[in-house]
């Protein structure tokens, strides 16, 4: 144990590894969760847009379907459900018995106003993809249908919902917040005072500062273990941590660059958890812009990059490199696809065969993610030894998204966290030219074939053969580098040694608390 | 004085639409849109180019302008473009939080601050100075942040005394007080040290002691009033400086108050959100600005105001 002094001394630097919390028990009976660093938009899951807010809509609602930690798509809402052979007409089965949180039977006709009122425009909810599979839903969202035509409401507890074209996948998009079921009726202050079906109600939100919600006793699932779940709002990731030292808190999410202590430390090792991530880290390369529009080029700045000492250093060595957009752990990944190696030769006679022998100027883009502009100074230093001057264009996140949006950006540092867990998460929004630009292709990446694979494995039902053909345009998309394909990301976290049933979720709503408790009689 | 108080008021109001406009515009000039946090990262053109349309974001400026001055005029703060909260409520709600804050930072600077400055102009050069004049270097130097975090560290997690952030009763007060009024005390304690120096060698004060009063009531009574106007100049500014945006503090203590509001607001460029709690800490910083004015008047009979 370090004395005080020399501890005062080491701050702020090591504030984060502070050695020996002095917590060995608590006597809280209430769950506290630190991992929100800002205010939810709104619990209102129309509005849910933002990770808070997905993460508070999982605990207060039900969608037909959910995920669980491991990142699996499990029955919710829905019992049961048929596919048509054709792939277009799904019948769900609902649960019955199921009750709001004010006592109101949970029944079909919910589903569809739910529905209808994320799509409605006059909602401006601003989110409402997830539901655009439904035949005539995106004509409803952009107001010229004034009905969903592909949903039909059979009896209370079946719901018919016909796609415009076959997705195979269309029951894990039902398990993201903005399709979760809301009751009929809904007041303006809804966002502040939720009704929903989930394990848990809502008591009371102090805007940055807590959410507090009591266990839902007649949860369809089982109630919660635990009687009460605090979700606090902690701006400051130093200040987490000290909350988590003394024992306030029961699950921290460790900053990147601070993994690697907490590894170290032989007590707090023990503490740490983390799931298979679902986080791609990567920089878009816009495959339109001047001499970029060159698959040579863009393979030579794949070259030209020795990422994985990145890895090591920046975020204490906890990427998996990756080569190609598909998470390892997710169907359709190629484990047998090696990164490009680290070769400046390669990479100066590729882009001398590409007709720049004296190398060639762009853009380098970063929001104010610490982390990635630490990052992007790397990888400038990297590509100017092989005659790639990046100039670094550092702006405020939402500017640089904007701004990569518009096809301003020559090259864009960024993530993409998986809304759900399945590849074409990854491909289709990433890379398809259905989605270029706002749709979050900001490599403008144009490719017949790679549209046709993934086109069609979105219709593909036979999951074998659907995994094929994902990782066959993962191998395109790998060949054409229309990125800088960086590291998968897990986040790590800390979790409590009294805390019982807690698992760390791949995806972020993948974990509502509701087998987590606080084991009274705890080691020492 | 009271029509000295209406002129003032009066003159506030073109500093008000001058804050508003240069507000407006930085919005304006600066990257970025609210619909970007709208949609998310994953969005279609179509829902962008549908809520542009309904923020009127794609309106000339001299139109944007007046739509958001509108809803102001007419005293309606308006309606979060993210939350869809009213901007009024939640200014309300934070509000009270941070001068909770900031008046036990000033509170805090005040007791500290000018006992230590008495204290030290009593006996220039004796310990009590010495060890003042070292409290006010580190205070000034030091920035809010790193002491945020060692009292922290020291208070809540090595100590446990305290609990390390948050909102609630008077404990979770202390720490982040301290931090915010730390400059505040430093400031405090050489302005009082050199004010009475000056207040204690003046020879109203000779006359005091010649009369025959009590060191005490000479020192507080003569010596201290007198050096007071300097004293009220740095709370004024301070504590106007406090109420609009101790951000860094709230930040690192979790204090759910009106910087953070407005820096998140900022972030998401959230228009109303933004001007709405602009032109209310304008307010506030006029009216703590007045209130000075009128405390000199107070401390000091010379300063009339009619």
């Amino acid at each position: 144990m370090r004395t005080l002094a020399q501890r005062l001394l080491l701050c702020p630097a090591v504030i984060a590894t502070l050695a020996c919390g002095g917590a060995s028990g608590t006597d809280r009976r209430t769950l506290v969760d630190s991992r929100d660093q800002y205010d939810p938009r709104s619990l209102d899951p129309a509005l849910s847009t933002d990770v808070p807010t997905g993460r508070a809509v999982g605990y207060l609602f039900d969608g037909l379907t959910r995920f669980t930690p491991d990142a699996r798509v499990e029955p919710a809402l829905a019992e049961r459900w048929e596919v048509s052979p054709d792939g277009l007409t799904y019948t769900f089965h609902l649960r019955r018995g199921v009750l709001f949180h004010d006592g109101t039977p949970f029944t079909a006709r919910h589903v569809a106003t739910s529905w209808q009122r994320v799509l409605d425009p006059k909602v401006k909810g601003g989110r409402g993809w997830p539901l655009y599979p439904i035949a005539g839903a995106e004509d409803f969202a952009g107001g010229k249908k004034s009905v969903i035509g592909g949903l039909t409401v059979r009896d209370d507890s079946t719901i018919v919902v016909r796609l415009k074209e076959p997705f195979a996948i269309f029951p894990k998009l039902l398990a993201m917040p903005v399709a979760a079921v809301v009751p009929e009726n809904i007041p303006p202050d809804f966002g502040e005072k939720p009704v929903g079906t989930g394990p848990w109600r809502f008591v009371e939100w102090k805007h940055d500062d807590y959410l507090l919600f009591a266990r839902n006793e007649q949860y369809w699932d089982g109630a919660p273990k635990s009687d009460s779940l605090r979700a606090r709002i902690i701006a400051e990731p130093s200040t987490a941590v000290a909350e988590f030292e003394s024992g306030n808190v029961d699950v921290l999410l460790i900053p990147e660059g601070e993994v690697m202590a907490w590894e170290e430390d032989r007590e707090r090792r023990k503490l740490l958890q983390s799931a298979a991530g679902l986080q791609l880290t990567y920089m878009a390369i816009n495959t339109q812009r001047g001499p970029l529009r060159d698959r040579r080029v863009r393979q030579a700045i794949n070259h030209a990059v020795d990422i994985q000492p990145m890895i090591d250093i920046l975020v204490s060595g906890r990427g998996i490199r990756a080569a190609g957009v598909i998470p390892p752990s997710l169907e359709g990944a190629d484990s047998a696809r090696r990164p490009y190696p680290f070769d400046t030769r390669a990479a100066r006679r590729l882009l001398r065969e590409a007709g720049y022998p004296d190398g060639i100027d762009v853009d380098l883009w970063v929001g104010s993610n610490p982390l990635y502009i630490r990052m992007a100074q790397t990888i400038q230093a990297y590509l100017a030894k092989v005659g790639i001057r990046a100039k670094i264009v550092q702006r405020e996140s939402a500017a640089a998204r904007a701004a990569s949006r518009a096809g301003n950006t020559d090259l864009f540092l960024k993530d993409w966290y998986a809304d759900y867990p399945d590849a074409e998460n990854f491909l289709y929004p990433l890379l398809h030219s259905a989605n270029k630009g706002a749709g979050g292709n900001v490599s403008f990446f144009e490719n017949a074939e790679f549209d046709r694979i993934v086109s069609a494995s979105r219709q593909e039902p036979d999951s074998l053969k659907r995994a094929l053909l994902y990782r066959q345009a993962d191998s395109l998309a790998f060949v054409e580098a229309p990125m800088l394909f960086l590291y998968f990301y897990s986040d790590a976290l800390a979790v409590q040694p009294w805390v019982a049933g807690f698992q760390a979720p791949a995806i972020f709503n993948g974990q509502r608390w509701t087998k987590s408790m606080i084991e009274r009689d705890q080691p020492e | 004085m009271a029509s000295f108080i209406l002129r003032r008021l009066l003159l506030a109001i073109p500093t008000l639409i001058g804050v508003l406009v240069v507000a407006f515009l930085l919005l304006y000039v600066a990257p970025g849109d609210p619909v970007q946090s709208m949609v998310g990262e994953r969005a279609d053109e179509e829902t962008i180019a549908r809520l542009r349309q309904e923020l009127h974001l794609d309106e000339p400026l001299p139109k944007q302008f007046a739509l958001y001055v509108g809803g102001i005029a007419r005293g309606d703060l308006g309606t979060s473009y993210i939350t869809r909260r009213p901007i009024a409520r939640d200014i309300a709600e934070r509000f009270p939080k941070t001068l909770q804050l900031a008046g036990a930072a000033m509170l805090l600077a005040i007791v500290v601050g000018v006992t230590l400055g008495v204290l030290s102009a009593r006996n220039p050069g004796g310990p009590i100075d010495r060890f003042g004049l070292g409290l006010a270097y580190l205070g000034v130097s030091f920035p809010v942040f790193w002491v945020g975090l060692l009292l922290i560290l020291l208070f809540a997690v090595t100590l446990h005394w305290l609990p390390p952030s948050g909102f609630g009763g008077p404990r979770y007060l202390i720490l982040p007080a301290i931090a915010l009024g730390m400059r505040s005390i430093a400031f405090l304690a050489r302005m009082t040290r050199s004010a009475m120096l000056e207040s204690l060698s003046a020879d109203y004060t000779r006359t005091a002691r010649a009369k025959g009063l009590a060191e005490r009531v000479v020192v507080v009574r003569h010596a201290l009033r007198n050096a007071l106007i300097p004293v009220i100049t740095v709370l004024g500014l301070d504590f106007g400086a406090y109420l609009t945006g101790s951000i860094l503090t709230e930040t690192i203590f979790s204090w759910p108050g009106i910087g953070r509001y407005v820096v998140t607001a900022i972030g998401k460029r959230d228009l109303p959100a933004i001007s709405g709690s602009v032109l209310f800490l304008s307010v506030v910083f006029v009216l703590v600005n007045l209130i000075t004015d009128l405390l000199y008047a107070k401390a000091d009979p010379r300063v009339a105001y009619d």
